[in-house]
C-alpha cells in the first residue's frame, strides 16, 4: 500500500514536471517605444476581453491573439482569466452578436503578433518569453 | 411613420450591402477583418408534462410546449455582417429567423446600426439595436453564449421587446480598482406582440428609454438597470371581449401610460465557478397589468468540457385596485388577472462544449406554483394546476 502510494506520488511528480514543460512562459508585450511601462492583470483583462481598450498613455489599445493552434492562446487565457478556450469563444459570441466590441485581431503566426505590436502605436500582444526581443517591452508576466 | 422607418432601414441595409461589395479585402494587416459574416443558432427540442398551460421562452411566442416534443420555442438561426468603416466606426446588420409573435419564422432585422467610437471611453450606436432592459438580455437569443438552454422565463418572460429603432451611448472609466461603465439608450419599438391567439398587440411606436451602470472588479460584475416604456396603443382587450372595455373601464387603458423595469444583477465568474443572480421589478401605471417582482440565481461549476448548473427562479405579482364602479369592472379584473404570476422554478442541467463553437445542453425545469399563475404561460391556463415539468435538449453553435 505504501509502495503503491510512493509509486503514485512519483508518477504525479513526473506528470507535474512534464506539465510544467508543456506550459509556455507567456508574457504580454508592447512596442518598447510605446511609453507603456507596465500593465496590471486587470488592465490586460479589460483590453483582451474588450471591456476597456485604453492604454495608460491614453491611446486606444489594439490587442492581437496568437493563432488558435499551438496552445499559446489557450495558455494565455488560462493564466490571464482562468478560462478555457470554449469559455472565451462563448464570451465573444455574446459580445459579437450583441453588436459590442470585436474580439482581438487574430494573427496567423507568432511573427505576425510581433509585427502588429511593432507596427501599431496601441498594439498589445503576448509571446513566449523567449520570443520577446529588445524591440518589445514586457508589460506583464504571470507568476509561475 | 412605420413605412418611413422601414424605408430608412432598407436604405441603410442597402448602403451597407453596397459598401460591402467595395470593402477592401486585400488588407495586409493580420486578419484586419474589414468585413465579417458570422452566424449563430440553436436547434432545440423540448416538451412539458402539461397539455393545459403551455410553456414559452417569453411572451413574444404565441404558443408553447405541450406533452409532445417541439422545436419551436428554442430553435433559431441568425446571421450577422460586420463592416469596418475606418478605425473607429463599424456597421452591423443581423437577421434572425425564429418562432415569432404571428407564429411564422419570417426573418427579422434584429440589429442594424452604425457604431462610432469617439474615444476608447465613449461610443455611440445609431439604428436598430437589441434591448438590454436586463443584464444579458441583448444576447438572450445567442444560445451558444449562454450557460442554460434559455434565460429563465420567470425573469425574462414578460420581456416582449427584442429591439428598437434609436440610439445608445456607452461610456467607460476607471473607478477605484475596477471599471465603471454607463449606458443610455432611447428609441421607438417597431414590434408586435402576441396577445390571445390569434389577436396580436401592435407595440409599434411605443417609446423605450433606459440605461444602466456596470461595475467590474476582478471576478465581479454588478449592474443596476432601469428602463421605461411608454405604450403607444391600447391592449387589444376590446377585440378580445367584443366590448368597448377600454371605454367602459378607463383604467384598463395603457396607451400613453408607462411601464417601468428596474433590476439589479450580479455575476461572479472565477475559474470554473460561475454564479449569476438578478432581481427585478416591473411596475405599470395601468391596472390592466399586475406589478411583478422576479429573481433568479444560476450557479455552475466547469468540469473539463462539462458545465453542470443549478438554478432557481421565482416570480410573483400583485393585482392593482380598480376604482371604476360598474357592471364591467369584474370582466376587466378577470382580464387583468391573466397577468398574475406566483410560481417558482428549479432548473438542473448541463452544458457540454463538444467542439469548438458547438455546445450541447440538457435541462430539466420543475415549475411549482399556484394555478392562477398565468402570465408567463400560453394556452388553457384555466385547467392548469400550477405544476409543470419541462425537459429540454439544445444544440447551440456559432460560426
Amino acid at each position: 500500500m505504501t509502495e503503491l502510494s510512493r509509486h503514485l506520488s512519483i508518477l504525479g511528480l513526473l506528470a507535474l514536471l512534464c506539465w510544467g514543460d508543456v506550459l509556455a512562459d507567456v508574457v504580454v508585450v508592447v512596442d518598447a517605444k510605446s511609453g507603456v511601462e507596465r500593465l496590471s492583470q486587470e488592465e490586460v483583462i479589460n483590453i483582451f476581453l474588450g471591456r476597456y481598450r485604453k492604454l495608460p498613455t491614453g491611446i486606444t489599445a489594439l490587442p492581437i491573439d496568437q493563432p488558435q493552434a499551438g496552445g499559446l492562446r489557450a495558455e494565455f487565457y488560462r493564466k490571464l482569466a482562468d478560462k478555457d478556450v470554449s469559455e472565451i469563444n462563448a464570451y465573444w459570441a455574446r459580445l459579437y452578436f450583441s453588436g459590442k466590441t470585436r474580439p482581438p485581431l487574430q494573427a496567423n503566426s507568432a511573427s505576425e503578433v510581433l509585427a502588429h505590436v511593432l507596427g501599431n502605436p496601441g498594439g498589445v500582444g503576448y509571446l513566449e518569453r523567449s520570443q520577446a526581443d529588445a524591440r518589445v517591452r514586457i508589460v506583464l508576466s504571470f507568476s509561475p | 411613420m412605420k413605412t418611413m422607418r422601414n424605408r430608412c432601414l432598407g436604405v441603410f441595409i442597402f448602403l451597407l450591402g453596397s459598401s460591402l461589395c467595395h470593402a477592401e479585402t486585400g488588407n495586409t494587416a493580420p486578419a484586419s477583418d474589414g468585413f465579417l459574416l458570422k452566424g449563430f443558432g440553436t436547434f432545440g427540442v423540448a416538451r412539458s408534462d402539461s397539455n393545459s398551460a403551455e410553456y414559452v421562452r417569453d411572451l413574444s411566442q404565441p404558443k408553447g410546449l405541450t406533452k409532445s416534443w417541439s422545436s419551436k420555442i428554442d430553435t433559431l438561426f441568425g446571421v450577422q455582417a460586420n463592416l469596418k468603416l475606418g478605425a473607429q466606426s463599424e456597421g452591423v446588420v443581423q437577421l434572425i429567423s425564429r418562432y415569432r409573435y404571428d407564429g411564422s419564422y419570417r426573418p427579422e432585422v434584429s440589429w442594424a446600426f452604425l457604431r462610432h467610437d469617439f474615444t476608447p471611453d465613449f461610443q455611440v450606436r445609431i439604428g436598430r439595436l437589441g434591448t438590454e432592459f436586463y443584464m444579458l438580455a441583448d444576447s438572450r437569443l445567442v444560445g451558444y453564449s449562454n450557460l442554460t438552454v434559455r434565460p429563465p422565463p420567470d425573469f425574462y418572460g414578460p420581456l416582449v421587446f427584442s429591439y428598437f429603432d434609436g440610439f445608445d451611448t456607452g461610456w467607460s472609466t476607471d473607478l477605484g480598482a475596477g471599471l465603471l461603465r454607463a449606458k443610455f439608450y432611447a428609441g421607438i419599438s417597431p414590434e408586435s406582440s402576441p396577445f390571445v391567439s390569434p389577436i396580436t398587440w401592435n407595440l409599434n411606436g411605443s417609446r423605450l428609454i433606459g440605461g444602466h451602470l456596470d461595475y467590474f472588479l476582478g471576478p465581479w460584475q454588478l449592474r443596476i438597470a432601469s428602463a421605461d416604456v411608454k405604450f403607444n396603443s391600447e391592449l387589444p382587450i376590446d377585440a378580445l371581449a367584443n366590448l368597448p372595455l377600454t371605454t367602459l373601464v378607463p383604467e384598463t387603458r395603457v396607451k400613453n401610460t408607462h411601464a417601468r423595469f428596474d433590476s439589479v444583477g450580479v455575476v461572479y465568474d472565477k475559474g470554473p465557478l460561475q454564479v449569476q443572480g438578478m432581481l427585478g421589478r416591473i411596475r405599470y401605471d395601468s391596472v390592466a397589468y399586475e406589478d411583478s417582482r422576479a429573481g433568479f440565481v444560476i450557479a455552475s461549476y466547469r468540469l473539463g468540457q462539462f458545465s453542470p448548473y443549478l438554478g432557481y427562479s421565482k416570480t410573483r405579482s400583485s393585482p392593482g385596485t380598480f376604482t371604476t364602479v360598474g357592471p364591467f369592472t369584474g370582466l376587466a379584473q378577470t382580464l387583468a388577472s391573466a397577468t398574475h404570476t406566483n410560481h417558482h422554478t428549479i432548473t438542473v442541467g448541463s452544458r457540454w462544449d463538444v467542439y469548438q463553437n458547438v455546445a450541447l445542453k440538457i435541462q430539466f425545469d420543475a415549475i411549482r406554483g399556484k394555478p392562477d399563475s398565468a402570465f408567463t404561460f400560453r394556452g388553457d391556463i384555466v385547467q392548469w394546476d400550477g405544476s409543470m415539468n419541462v425537459m429540454s435538449l439544445a444544440l447551440d453553435f456559432a460560426f
